[in-house]
């Protein structure tokens, strides 16, 4: 078990993204996880005028809301493909939420998880999930 | 012995009658609701239409939230519903600097009962924050919510406006169209020129800059998951409170307040002037004709209250009805607050909580600032109730430039007491 769990984190390392297009990438050690929406996402929501932070201390289950975004009058729900418990929030993004469009990927992280578990769900290398947005 | 026995008897049948009739009606109903959530899941129901008797508006956004939650990823759901009156606030807004709380309250407070001679109350007027994003609206009987959950992939803000604009033109309202906020007004140019009709966009009264601005009589909110969308809005269309909505709407304490969050934006109302059940109606037919190709017209089901058995739609409406969502979602904000001689304080509130208290400058006496502090930092602001005698309980000795301060904060941060947990 100890085994796999490591093979896991390992493989971890690269970025990954989900079908609902947040991306999660491990810290050096493996015991944290940074994630985020992907450039995708953030292009498809248009001028984000809010973002809904998790609170530090949150516990979050694998598949869960840990946050929201609001666009153009619309709410979409982030979802962590990991449970854990969060460590950090980019707290820059409350205030400048319009910041999200601008590097989703980078600078523009949306919450750090300490992690209980494996990830649930379908990851995808950059290369899979480009063929997966371009198929949607 | 006998006739006694014969009573028992009797007795004993019309309650076995009883039991077996309540239990008829009450199977009836529960296959009505577990009906419904079959149908709703059904993927074989690509094409589905409802309606809701209830005018319960935490009812009927609960209901719209489980069609967008089980629905069939590929299928497209209409779903009318009219609300008693009620402020709708979106999800994150902030309650304080975005509607008239103070007017809501006076309806609530305990032991006094809001009349309708007493202007500008209506009546109780519910206030709710919705799951969708989007600004702050008003909402009665004459008010007809519409709202289209699709899937995601083949979803534009403008589709179902759109289709609401066509439905529009049909029974004569020509200068409905849909405007750059995905809203619709209704044009009010005083010439007709050239204009294409199968266009939703522009009407033969649509002009420049220049000349009266459109009115808006409906208002649009999304909601997105994973692979649907959700598009619901409102529709006035013989609203008897149009004069006393703006009253609602404007908040004493909006330029006190440094919000994050959504701002509403504004714009001059209109009643379009049809009869709400007639229209509703059309919209479903039109509904069928966009969507017949998707397969045969849908039927069209009743919903109402009975539907709160159905476990997912109770969460849902118990979520709504909780102060966490309606006060603590409430993004950070600072109020700036005028003291006692001129001086300024500013109270820093975030997840509904006071985080803070300062001041500019040295002319708040520290002492002063030492006492509010102890009294209010770490206060949720929903237990606080009336904030003289909060104040007063927890300040001694008192003085009146503590009263100076609790007034204010009675006038721009109230919190009427709406029932729930």
């Amino acid at each position: 078990m100890a085994a796999r769990f490591s093979v896991a984190r390992a493989a971890l390392k690269e970025k990954k993204y989900t079908e609902d297009h947040e991306w999660i990438e491990a810290s050096a050690d493996g015991k944290t996880f940074t994630l985020g929406i992907s450039e995708y996402a953030a292009k498809a929501l248009g001028d984000v005028v809010y973002v809904e932070l998790p609170e530090v201390d949150l516990e979050v289950g694998s598949g869960e809301a840990i946050g929201a975004v609001e666009s153009v009058k619309s709410a979409s729900d982030i979802l962590s493909p990991i449970g854990g418990t969060v460590t950090e929030v980019n707290d820059a993004l409350q205030e400048k939420p319009g910041n999200l469009n601008k590097d989703p990927e980078g600078d523009s992280w949306i919450a750090k998880i300490a992690i209980s578990g494996e990830p649930e769900g379908k990851l995808m290398s950059k290369e899979e999930y480009t063929a997966f947005t371009e198929e949607a | 012995m006998a006739p006694s026995r014969g009573l028992g008897c009797r007795l004993l049948r019309s309650i076995f009658v009883n039991t077996a009739l309540h239990s008829r009606d009450m199977s009836i109903r529960h296959r009505a609701y577990i009906s419904f959530a079959e149908q709703l899941a059904n993927p074989a129901n690509r094409v589905q239409s409802y309606i809701s008797r209830s005018r319960d508006p935490f009812v009927n956004l609960s209901i719209e939230d489980y069609i967008l939650r089980t629905s069939p990823p590929d299928s497209t759901v209409l779903f009318l519903y009219t609300n008693r009156p009620c402020v709708v606030i979106g999800r994150n807004q902030n309650p304080w600097s975005e509607v008239n709380l103070g007017i809501l309250k006076a309806a609530t407070s305990p032991g006094r009962t809001a009349k309708n001679t007493e202007p500008p109350a209506i009546g109780d007027v519910d206030l709710v924050r919705r799951r969708s994003g989007g600004g702050a609206v008003f909402h009665d009987e004459g008010n007809l919510n519409w709202s289209i959950t699709c899937p995601r992939t083949v979803f534009t803000r403008d589709k179902h406006a759109e289709m609401v604009v066509r439905a529009l033109r049909e029974v004569g309202v020509e200068r409905a169209r849909v405007n750059e906020r995905h809203d619709i007004v209704l044009d009010q140019g005083h010439k007709r020129h050239a204009a294409d009709p199968q266009d939703t966009h522009q009407t033969a009264y649509t002009i420049d800059e220049e000349g009266p601005r459109p009115l808006k009589v409906s208002g649009s909110a999304y909601k997105l998951t994973r692979a649907r969308a959700l598009h619901h809005a409102t529709l006035l269309l013989a609203s008897p409170n149009l004069h006393i909505i703006p009253q609602y709407l404007h908040s004493p304490a909006k330029s006190s307040i440094q919000a994050k969050g959504v701002e509403s934006v504004s714009s001059p109302v209109s009643n379009i002037g049809l009869d709400v059940e007639m229209f509703q109606t059309r919209l479903q037919q039109e509904f069928s004709v966009m969507y017949r190709h998707q397969g045969k017209s849908p039927i069209i089901e009743v919903l109402g209250e009975e539907h709160l058995k159905i476990p997912e739609i109770k969460k849902g409406y118990d979520e709504l009805k909780t102060h966490d969502w309606m006060w603590s979602q409430t993004p950070q904000f600072t109020l700036l607050l005028e003291g006692p001689a001129r001086t300024e304080i500013e109270v820093d509130v975030r997840h509904g909580i006071i985080q803070a208290i300062e001041t500019k400058g040295d002319r708040v006496p520290a002492k002063m600032l030492e006492e509010l502090r102890m009294a209010l930092i770490g206060q949720k602001l929903r237990h606080i109730g009336d904030w003289t005698q909060f104040l007063q309980s927890r300040i001694e000795p008192w003085h009146s430039d503590y009263g100076v301060i609790a007034d204010r904060l009675e006038t721009l941060l109230p919190v009427p007491q709406l029932g729930g947990p």
